[in-house]
């Protein structure tokens, strides 16, 4: 659905993308992850043609440069900081937008109802809270049922109950097919909802995959996690002496242990016959924020 | 072109939300209505349409390129810096739809106020004089109307090329001050230098015709021109204007503003990163 090729941008000479090609598969979550002033946000403005660039973008086949307009009419977009006209209602707002995507018959109040803010259409947008603004934003974004949307963090501003609710919406609309090309900071939200991610870091891809396939490449094991009745360090040593137990850390009853998949029988079969009763005992797959920093050292 | 509309339409309905657009239309009439009744030989009482322009056009001089400053400064600079620019540019509509709306926009904002103020006000001389020249007021109102639009696109320039709203209004402050002080006062300043207050004050003498190129050069100039040669009045006093001082030369050097001052505003736009 969406190809970079080559992706170059400078602000006055500081390189803030750097040839970064991927692509994004139709019907996918594609995540870009990166700390602050890794390339998110000006990639995204790239494929919107927001920002002047080398390098070539297509959205279905088609060049962002020469049929901006047109590719416009199939995406949704929603900025990092979200910014709307004070003076007009949420459903003037609405209306307006809608106008310019040319859309007529579009059920305005279902779409903010749908966001929580059916009460406050007839509000002036000055006086709404962030959350509300990015609220109103996801409603403006979802106008015409485009086919891609380009969500730049997407809970910014918004409270727990809020983030989880739009998590939700990015998920059941990207089961209904919409491609969601996303950027976030919050390392769980990436985890929970992308398909796909690519690390970005000073401008550059520094990996691009699933979470499952990245944490295979860097070698980042699961974690057994075994709540004992009573730990020893004679249990901790026997542990540690199986083989392919990489670590093991004690936190109060609980032993965490690193070990790939194949060693958790061997561990809770030592324990079990060194007589120590187990409570519970449960696999962690690892997380996107492990596989983060690691990648960003190795590349630092 | 529906994109077009639809962004003029939204300009027009802030213009009105905020009550821009009243309060230009009511400074308008009130000033005409004021200059009709008082604004000569210092005897109250209504003056004819054409009296009126006479006065009017000092006061317009002054008061249209301030509403025009006014009114497109922000356009670009201001959506930019508060981030609605970016979202607005995410949807089907192009730079050069962007520039084109928001121009039609204000230029209908402009000449709306231009039109009922000066129109209500006319109505009113209109009931208490007789023998009014219509045609000589349209074409002040006409005039104005242009004269307004060249100072919306020379401020969609500058709000183009500044990055801040607060520099766009200093840009518009300066501009201001160029087109009504600064402007003639070099040229007086430079006839001065070269041929003495003395020489100027004999009333056979004629400035050189660089002098006259370079004063209509000023867009508050030619509309001056514009109307002075076209309401009677006036134009049967004028003896001072070169013989190039026409119609068609001033609307095409208003016209060459607004083209010119578009074009490089949409130049500036396109190479501009949001």
């Amino acid at each position: 659905m969406i190809e970079v090729k080559r992706l170059r941008k400078e602000y006055d000479g500081i390189v803030a993308v750097d040839e970064i090609s991927f692509k994004v598969e139709k019907g996918e979550i594609f995540a870009l992850l990166g700390p602050n002033g890794a390339g998110k946000t000006t990639t995204i403005k790239a494929i919107l043609g927001l920002i002047n660039y080398e390098g070539e973008i297509s959205i279905d086949g088609m060049n962002v440069r020469e049929r901006g307009k047109e590719i416009k009419k199939k995406i949704g977009y929603l900025p990092e900081s979200v910014a709307f006209y004070d003076n007009l209602t949420a459903l003037q707002t609405l209306q307006f937008f809608a106008e310019l995507k040319g859309i007529k018959d579009a059920d305005l109040m279902k779409l903010l109802k749908e966001v929580g803010l059916e009460k406050d259409a007839n509000r002036k947008v000055g006086g709404f809270s962030k959350g509300m603004l990015q609220r109103l934003g996801l409603a403006q974004c979802l106008l015409g049922e485009p086919e891609l949307l380009i969500l730049d963090e997407p809970t910014t501003g918004l409270d727990a109950v809020g983030a989880y609710e739009v998590r939700k919406k990015i998920k059941e609309l990207n089961e209904g097919g919409v491609t969601i090309l996303l950027s976030s900071h919050i390392l769980s939200e990436v985890q929970e909802l992308s398909h796909r991610v690519a690390i970005m870091n000073k401008g550059k891809i520094i990996a691009i995959d699933t979470v499952e396939n990245l944490s295979k490449k860097l070698e980042i094991q699961p974690k057994l996690r075994v709540e004992l009745q009573r730990p020893s360090n004679r249990i901790v040593n026997l542990v540690k002496e199986i083989k392919s137990v990489k670590d093991v850390k004690v936190d109060g009853n609980i032993l965490e242990i690193s070990c790939p998949p194949s060693a958790k029988l061997a561990i809770i079969n030592a324990i079990e016959e060194a007589g120590v009763k187990i409570i519970d005992f449960k696999t962690v797959e690892p997380t996107l924020e492990e596989i983060f920093i690691k990648m960003v050292k190795e590349d630092e | 072109m529906n994109e077009i509309i639809t962004i003029a339409k939204k300009e027009i309905m802030d213009n009105w939300r905020n009550k821009w657009l009243i309060a230009v239309s009511a400074i308008f009439m009130i000033l005409t209505l004021v200059i009709s009744y008082f604004g000569s030989m210092g005897s109250a009482g209504w003056k004819d349409l054409d009296t009126t322009i006479g006065g009017m056009i000092a006061l317009v001089q002054i008061l249209v390129p301030i509403i025009g400053l006014m009114l497109g400064y922000a356009t670009i600079a201001g959506e930019k810096e508060k981030g609605s620019l970016a979202l607005l540019l995410s949807y089907p509509v192009s730079r050069v739809e962007i520039l084109i709306g928001k121009f039609l926009g204000l230029g209908a904002v402009l000449a709306i106020a231009n039109i009922a103020g000066f129109g209500v006000a006319g109505i009113v001389i209109g009931i208490n004089v007789k023998g009014v020249q219509w045609g000589d007021y349209f074409t002040f109102i006409f005039a104005s109307i242009l004269l307004g639009l060249v100072f919306i696109s020379i401020s969609m320039l500058f709000s183009c090329i500044f990055k801040k709203r607060s520099t766009a209004l200093g840009g518009a402050i300066f501009l201001w001050f160029l087109f009504t002080m600064i402007w003639g006062t070099i040229l007086s300043g430079i006839l001065i230098a070269k041929y003495g207050l003395s020489a100027m004050m004999n009333e056979n003498w004629m400035a050189p015709t660089w002098y006259y190129i370079a004063s209509i050069m000023n867009p508050i100039s030619a509309f001056s021109v514009l109307v002075s040669i076209n309401v009677t009045p006036i134009s049967t006093h004028l003896t001072r204007y070169p013989s190039f001082y026409t119609t068609p030369v001033t609307l095409f050097i208003l016209l060459s503003w607004i083209t010119i001052s578009l074009v490089l505003a949409y130049y500036i736009f396109t190479k501009k990163d949001l």
